[in-house]
């Protein structure tokens, strides 16, 4: 019911701005339509560390390169084995397999030995998961930005969509589709289907499903390859709209925005991740409209104070958690 | 004026009352009793003597001056030491350590000065550590000094924990089930040292207890706490008998018919 | 038994401390080892070239930085992801201060007593902004705090280091080396000596009231309270220290490469940083500073192999290389997932030796003894005279003690 009317309240929003300032270049319509998109991505990416936080208790500061590694896979197979002419529905469909194959691998060798110990030392696990993987991107890959295509580049029988009188690029709006039909699957699944009741059972109390009898183990393994699909999904879809394909991209550009946003919506809250990644994406594009368009003095904003969204998200993170540390639609501190 | 006076004190958790207006009073050199049944609120209530919570209503004063809105560790140099159910020691630190940082308000030099190690620092530190072996010894565990305090057997590190509680020179001593493991005739005994030290240190206490003959044996006076609330106090061996007492403990009313027993 | 007074001032029965010290020679022993690793560390920064003399200094870096998350991650038990941000602030006050305020120029280099104040203002301006940090720690736990101190980060990157008057754009602001030090090899003997300045603070700090406050506080709020420690004030004082430790860090970086460029501080570096204490073993100086060590000085040891030289040189800024990162993130996971106790437990042997105990590849036994019963007891309950001016309790309270105590040894 909650995330009905918080869902409901950002559409009015949005809508009211695109609406009224139709037409009009100087409004925030055109960074409305990109924060939206920003915030599917951001979107996906908290649902897999919402999901990883209600099973294994942990944030996850890998997510983020799971999308990395996606990324770099389909790069390797459409440009750099081109002789082979791998389509691109295929490469994707290869990384995201290789990204949930690379998650499975994390959880066994990293997750399930430390089961029982404290939260804090998996989090060091997860982050060294990260830097690894980072590192071994930049050793095959070189610092060099690469560029990688987006899956869609036009839509059939036109270029670009227009939007409100703005030229959307199609994959934006593929972001937000793909965003609602795994929102909405991962809503059945939690509500219908035996396993998803089950995870959703066991981030409540661990003990209490083995004793019914539902294996833990089958549990972890399913909820990080899922993260790892949701990251690897997000990766794929971002990196061609981010312009660079460089080592680490979503880790220095997505998680941290994908974090504060699943904070916003409540960390045990599936609904509260997208929810709170897409007012992310919207705040922060708004922020970044109202820094390069509004003056302090003579200068504008972000001549005064470099960098004025990263710090407007950072000071958002701190009032949420300082104020209300369930965030808007979660259950607990 | 009693050295300790709980007023109305109240205090919530969310929609959970967890105190509602407590009214305790420890006058000087008394053993207080303080029971009821688990659940009852009586950790809470010392909680919010020591000021580890902030309770909604209500004041705790010390020897007549209102301590409420101090601190904890400005309550503690006032004079009051607490022990706590699950053994109030640090893990991370050895046997002799503990017995140094007991000591820690009444330390000579300041934070600043250790760290840029002034002389008095290095000095107070050898008197300080002189102490506490000095303390060791007499309860015969200097050999234990260097130990952590994993693995050690629980009597002892109850008696640890009694020792580093009195090594801050308390006036009032707040003790949350000081005998729980003890058999009976531990805890016997344990009342008689509790005697003791009321003599000898000039000690006033607050004592949670389950242990009824220790209780009817050592205190003066005694509280029933009960859902947060005091449900009666008095003599011991008034409140030992009084009805509603004994059906808080049993959990049922207890009634006198003939032919029926009504058990727990 | 005698009267009164005797029994009060006789002197205490002697207890056997039973523990082992060395022989003469034991100590003589550990001293030669100690120094030769000492005398060794000197002679090498003496003997190698300068180049790599400038490497030891990052080396030296490395170690405070590594000390000062030690003390937030070993000492306090929380995680801070962005401390790139405390030494990166310091990094440019402190080049800042020289270029802008002292006017120190790359050509007429910087005089002494400006560089002992760009580092003074360097070190308190880490103290500064790990005090805000301190602060929200107290309402902020766990992996909450971590997650702010990553976005603290990624702010002060994206924020702090592109204001134009601190970091003159991509330039970067120049630090030119003070006068008596601008050679590599007497750089790293500066830093040699903050080294051991940090050393020696984080010595005081563990043996002091300080160490046990903050380490009780780790360990359990409510009986750190119940001890008289001032728990806010402690965890304060804690992340100001490491605060001022990353600060000084900051300032010979700054000094160290001559000039300060944003994208020497970005937040892979201050995540190895993490993994770097992590695998040196959290709460353990020796562990930590070994480690931070080697972590700046082993990529370019494979400098010897040619083919890996772009592998060595930085990606990640200037101090980074990409190896450091992949190898150093394997062995933390290694480290926690086998090796809980990092590098400190493996060497633990040789470091108890050397602090004077027996040589032996098992940690020493807790010394169970069987519970002494009966009259200690009685002595303890009615000894314990650590009373400092504590009213109504002098003559009254020796007397009922000598009572009791002939009570006891009758």
């Amino acid at each position: 019911m909650r995330t009905a009317i918080v869902s409901g309240a950002i559409v009015a929003l949005c809508a009211i701005i695109l609406i009224s300032g139709s037409g009009d270049d100087t409004g925030p319509n055109a960074f409305i339509i990109i924060g939206v998109s920003q915030g599917a991505v951001y979107g996906l990416v908290s649902l897999g560390l919402v999901l990883v936080y209600k099973g294994s208790r942990v944030f996850n500061f890998a997510q983020g390169e799971f999308g990395s590694i996606a990324a770099f896979i389909v790069y390797v197979l459409i440009e750099q084995v081109r002789s082979m002419e791998i389509p691109y529905g295929v490469a994707a469909l290869i990384a995201v397999i290789g990204v949930v194959i690379i998650g499975l691998i994390m959880e066994r060798v990293i997750v399930r030995p430390l089961l029982n110990a404290p939260r804090v030392t998996l989090l060091v696990a997860t982050i060294a998961f990260a830097l690894f993987a980072i590192g071994t991107q930049l050793l095959l890959f070189l610092p060099e930005p690469k560029s990688l295509a987006p899956i869609i580049s036009k839509i059939p029988g036109g270029g670009n969509v227009e939007l409100f009188n703005f030229i959307v690029e199609p994959q934006r709006l593929l972001v937000l589709a793909i965003l609602v039909v795994v929102a909405g699957v991962l809503g059945y699944f939690f509500s219908r289907t035996d396993l998803g009741l089950a995870v959703l059972a066991t981030s409540q109390d661990a003990f209490a499903t083995r004793v019914v009898g539902i294996g833990v183990e089958r549990m972890s393994r399913f909820i990080w390859g899922t993260a790892a699909f949701l990251g690897a999904v997000a990766g794929i879809l971002y990196v061609p709209l981010s312009g660079a394909l460089t080592p680490g991209v979503m880790t220095s550009g997505v998680l941290i925005p994908s974090f504060t946003g699943a904070v916003i919506g409540g960390m045990t809250s599936l609904p509260g991740a997208f929810v709170g990644g897409v007012i992310v994406g919207i705040v922060q594009a708004l922020s970044n409209w109202g820094s390069g368009h509004y003056y302090l003095g003579e200068r504008l904003w972000q001549d005064i104070v470099p960098g004025g969204p990263d710090v407007l998200l950072m000071l958002v993170l701190l009032l949420v958690l300082l104020i209300r540390p369930q965030g808007l639609l979660g259950s607990e501190a | 004026m009693a050295v300790l006076e709980v007023r109305n004190t109240g205090i919530r958790f969310g929609g959970l009352v967890a105190l509602n207006d407590v009214n305790i009073d420890v006058p000087e050199w008394e053993i207080v009793g303080l029971i009821g049944p688990n659940g009852a609120g009586k950790t809470t209530l010392f909680n919010c003597i020591m000021g580890l919570y902030q309770p909604n209503t209500g004041t705790v004063a010390y020897r007549g001056r209102n301590v409420s809105l101090l601190p904890t560790h400005r309550r503690v140099a006032l004079g009051i030491g607490r022990t706590f159910q699950n053994i109030g020691l640090v893990r991370g630190l050895t046997v002799l350590e503990n017995f140094m940082v007991a000591q820690h308000p009444r330390i000579g030099y300041g934070a600043i000065g250790a760290l840029v190690g002034v002389p008095r620092s290095f000095a107070e530190e050898r008197k300080l550590k002189a102490n506490a072996m000095e303390v060791l010894d007499f309860i015969g565990l200097s050999h234990l000094a260097g130990s952590q305090l994993d693995g050690l057997p629980y009597g002892t590190l109850k008696l640890i924990e009694i020792g580093t509680v009195l090594a801050t020179d308390p006036d009032l001593l707040l003790l949350d089930e000081p005998t729980s493991g003890m058999g009976p005739e531990e805890a016997h005994e344990f009342g008689d040292r509790l005697l003791e030290l009321r003599k000898t240190l000039n000690l006033t206490v607050l004592m949670i207890e389950h242990h009824v003959p220790l209780v009817v044996g050592v205190c003066d006076y005694v509280y029933v706490l009960n859902f947060g609330q005091i449900l009666t106090e008095g003599l011991p061996q008034q409140v030992k008998s009084h009805p509603e007492v004994v059906a808080a403990y049993l959990g049922t009313e207890v009634e006198e018919e003939e032919g029926e027993n009504v058990p727990a | 038994m005698a009267t009164a007074t005797e029994a009060i001032t006789a002197p205490l029965p002697a207890v056997e401390h039973e523990r082992w010290r060395p022989s003469t020679a034991g100590w003589a022993a550990r001293l030669t080892v100690l120094a030769i690793i000492f005398g060794g560390i000197f002679w090498i920064t003496a003997i190698v070239p300068q180049y790599w003399a400038d490497r030891i200094s990052l080396a030296a870096i490395f170690a405070i930085i590594g000390l000062s998350l030690n003390i937030v991650l070993g000492y306090v038990g929380q995680v801070s992801l962005g401390h790139h941000a405390f030494v990166g602030i310091a990094a440019f006050v402190a080049a800042y201060y020289v270029t802008e305020k002292a006017g120190c120029t790359p050509e007429e280099g910087c005089a002494l007593g400006d560089f002992a104040l760009g580092m003074v203002f360097a070190v308190v301006s880490g103290g500064v902004a790990a005090m805000l940090l301190g602060l929200v720690a107290l309402r902020i736990k766990g992996l909450y705090l971590a997650l702010i101190t990553l976005t603290y980060g990624f702010m002060a990157e994206r924020s702090i280091f592109e204001i134009p008057f601190l970091t003159r754009g991509g330039a970067g602001m120049p630090a030119p080396r003070p006068d008596g030090f601008t050679t590599d090899r007497a750089f790293a003997y500066l830093t040699f000596a903050f080294l051991a300045l940090v050393i020696f603070v984080d010595w005081r700090f563990l043996k002091s009231k300080v160490g046990r406050a903050v380490l009780s506080i780790k360990h359990s709020e409510p009986v750190a309270a119940s001890y008289g420690i001032n728990v806010t004030a402690y965890k304060v004082l804690a992340f100001v220290l490491s605060g001022l430790f990353a600060g000084m860090a900051g300032g010979l970086m700054a000094f160290r490469a001559t000039n300060v460029v944003s994208n020497d501080f970005n937040f892979s570096i201050a995540l190895l940083w993490v993994l770097m204490v992590v695998v040196g073993g959290l709460g353990n100086r020796t562990g930590v500073i070994f480690i931070s060590a080697f972590f700046a000085l082993f990529p370019f040891l494979l400098e010897l192999w040619s083919w890996l030289d772009h592998y060595v040189s930085g990606s990640f800024g200037r101090s980074l290389s990409v190896v450091t990162v992949t190898v150093g993130a394997l062995l933390a996971i290694l480290t926690v997932i086998q090796f809980p106790g990092g590098f400190a437990e493996q060497v633990s042997p040789i470091t108890r030796w050397l602090r004077g105990q027996k040589f032996t590849a098992h940690p020493e036994g807790h010394g169970h003894a069987p519970k002494e019963k009966g009259e200690k007891k009685h002595a303890l309950l009615s000894k314990l005279g650590l009373h400092k001016g504590s009213e109504g309790k002098t003559d009254g309270a020796s007397e009922e003690e000598a009572k009791v105590k002939e009570d006891v040894d009758a």
